[in-house]
């Protein structure tokens, strides 16, 4: 009978929390991104490179 | 568009990060005592680069390593450039001498660790800190400009031209395609430490690049195709010390590394060097290997299909070594995307292309953070093999009866420097793609927001590294 890796979830569920700082900073990242498109009008004063 | 690239982001993170857990082909990690859960690393890793990328978008206003130069040091006469090549074709001649004529023992003849402990993983050490060595000991670019110096003075005139010009649409697909297939050998191949059949291999591999410099010139095809020397180059750009034309010059860090000329096949190239290292770490795990892991899983259907049992487990390590480098290639396009979304002139492709010396870092991060036991503990074999490098009770330098000492480093040192070594990279990684986005974009603000998809991709694989690692030391 074939067992499925997904039936070992207690050997491997700690690898979730190493996925926690990956989906903050998406999530973060996404609100952010959105509050700059938002003050995309004032950007005409940001100085050039 | 944002909210599909996130979803699709989410799951190839996700599931980069739920596969199951893996130990490391050749970390040599014993039992760890930390005082705090090795996850924790992952979240402090992940303020590390956040804090960084803060620090540089207030910080870094200007590029810096785009436009940094370089101060000659010093020079060397010919000779030495040439005593440096003859070593290098002694080394290698001695090595596929050892491969044929020396014991079947993979842990006694000198050839399996020459190819994967000093060749593979101390030659991208020392390039880190002299700079691209292997150019000069490279055996077969050695013979080549023998060969050509020799036909130059009996023809007494200048060196013929080369007969091809390198294709450009080529670029560096030789050399991906090259370390993609060292990475199946060294992976999947089931006789990959049989020293004889490696000794075969290096001729093989000699063969090719002379026939390839023969026609296409020693140095385009070296620059381009020749895997080894294209894999060493690229870590060569991050090291301060730059070799051209036998001088020594003194660079910052990492100011190599925007220098490198985005050629067709160099994205590919750089996610075959992240992606096997990760499947390395990967392949050795409990859930891969182990009962009811995905390899088992696999080899059984394709032996249902009628594959030999040898067969079939191959096949089923060669999927997971192509869909570790499909991940990283997917994770990193995603970053490009993103990055894209946020307007400008430059489409995805070329962003890809721009961004893609940034890569360089995390993939030599991950070298060391996975290779770094490996060259402390089997490195020390090289001591009993140059001695007896047939494995047949020789003591050439009285060294032969010297062991592996074990206690060198301990387990806590050696997961510390792996944490240090991925955070490094990926810090380093941000820098370089911070420093190309000031270049890119007109104002800072657009620089720094084209970044935060770079900042999730860096976290990501930072997590992904620290998980494989983790994984090995339970």
């Amino acid at each position: 009978m074939t067992q499925l890796p997904l039936a070992h979830l207690g050997h491997w569920y700690q690898s979730l929390f190493y996925l926690v700082p990956v989906v903050l900073v998406v999530v973060v990242l996404w609100f952010q991104e959105r509050r700059e498109r938002g003050r995309d009008g004032d950007a005409e004063d940001d100085e050039p490179v | 568009m944002r909210r599909r690239l996130l979803a699709i982001a989410a799951l190839a993170l996700g599931a980069a990060l739920a596969l199951p857990a893996s130990a490391l082909a050749h970390g040599l990690v014993g039992k760890q005592d930390l005082p705090i859960p090795r996850w924790l690393f992952a979240w402090a890793a992940a303020v590390v680069l956040v804090v960084s990328f803060v620090a540089l978008a207030t910080l870094w206003p200007r590029p810096r390593l785009e436009r940094a130069s370089e101060h000659r040091v010093l020079a060397v006469p010919p000779v030495v450039e040439a005593l440096c090549g003859a070593a290098g074709i002694a080394i290698f001649a001695i090595s596929v001498w050892a491969g044929f004529a020396g014991t079947d023992s993979a842990s006694a003849n000198l050839m399996p660790t020459m190819v994967y402990v000093v060749f593979w993983v101390a030659i991208p050490f020392a390039t880190l800190l002299l700079g691209n060595v292997f150019g000069a000991f490279n055996p077969w670019r050695a013979v080549a400009r023998g060969a050509a110096w020799l036909f130059a003075r009996a023809g007494r005139g200048a060196e013929a031209p080369a007969p091809l010009a390198y294709p450009a649409w080529l670029g560096r697909w030789p050399a991906a395609f090259g370390i993609l297939l060292f990475a199946w050998v060294e992976l999947v191949y089931v006789n990959r430490d049989d020293p004889s059949r490696l000794a075969v291999m290096a001729l093989l591999y000699a063969a090719v690049q002379l026939v390839g410099m023969s026609l296409y010139g020693i140095e385009p095809w070296t620059r381009n195709a020749d895997a080894f020397s294209v894999y060493f180059r690229l870590f060569s750009l991050l090291s301060p010390l730059h070799w051209r034309e036998r001088t020594l010059f003194v660079r910052p860090p990492l100011a190599g590394a925007p220098r490198l000329d985005p050629v067709p096949g160099t994205v590919a190239l750089l996610c075959v060097m992240i992606g096997t290292v990760s499947f390395d770490g990967l392949s050795q795990g409990q859930l891969w290997t182990g009962t009811g892991g995905i390899a088992p899983h696999l080899q059984r259907r394709f032996l249902e299909l009628g594959f030999g049992a040898e067969v079939a487990l191959e096949l089923a390590f060669t999927l997971g070594l192509l869909g570790m480098v499909a991940l990283v290639a997917g994770v990193y396009r995603l970053g490009v995307t993103g990055m894209h979304s946020i307007g400008g002139p430059h489409d995805t492709t070329e962003l890809g292309r721009r961004f893609v010396h940034s890569l360089i870092p995390i993939a030599l991060a991950y070298v060391v953070a996975h290779y770094f036991s490996l060259l402390m503990y089997q490195g020390q074999a090289m001591a009993f093999l140059v001695s007896d490098p047939l494995g047949k009770g020789s003591d050439l330098f009285g060294t032969a009866t010297t062991s592996i000492d074990y206690t060198l480093l301990g387990a806590n040192a050696v997961w510390y420097v792996q944490v240090f070594a991925l955070v490094l990279g990926h810090a380093a990684g941000l820098t370089l793609a911070h420093d190309r986005a000031l270049v890119l974009y007109r104002r800072v603000r657009d620089a720094t927001r084209s970044q935060y998809w770079m900042l999730a991709v860096m976290v990501g694989f930072t997590s992904l590294g620290l998980w494989l690692l983790s994984a090995a030391a339970q």
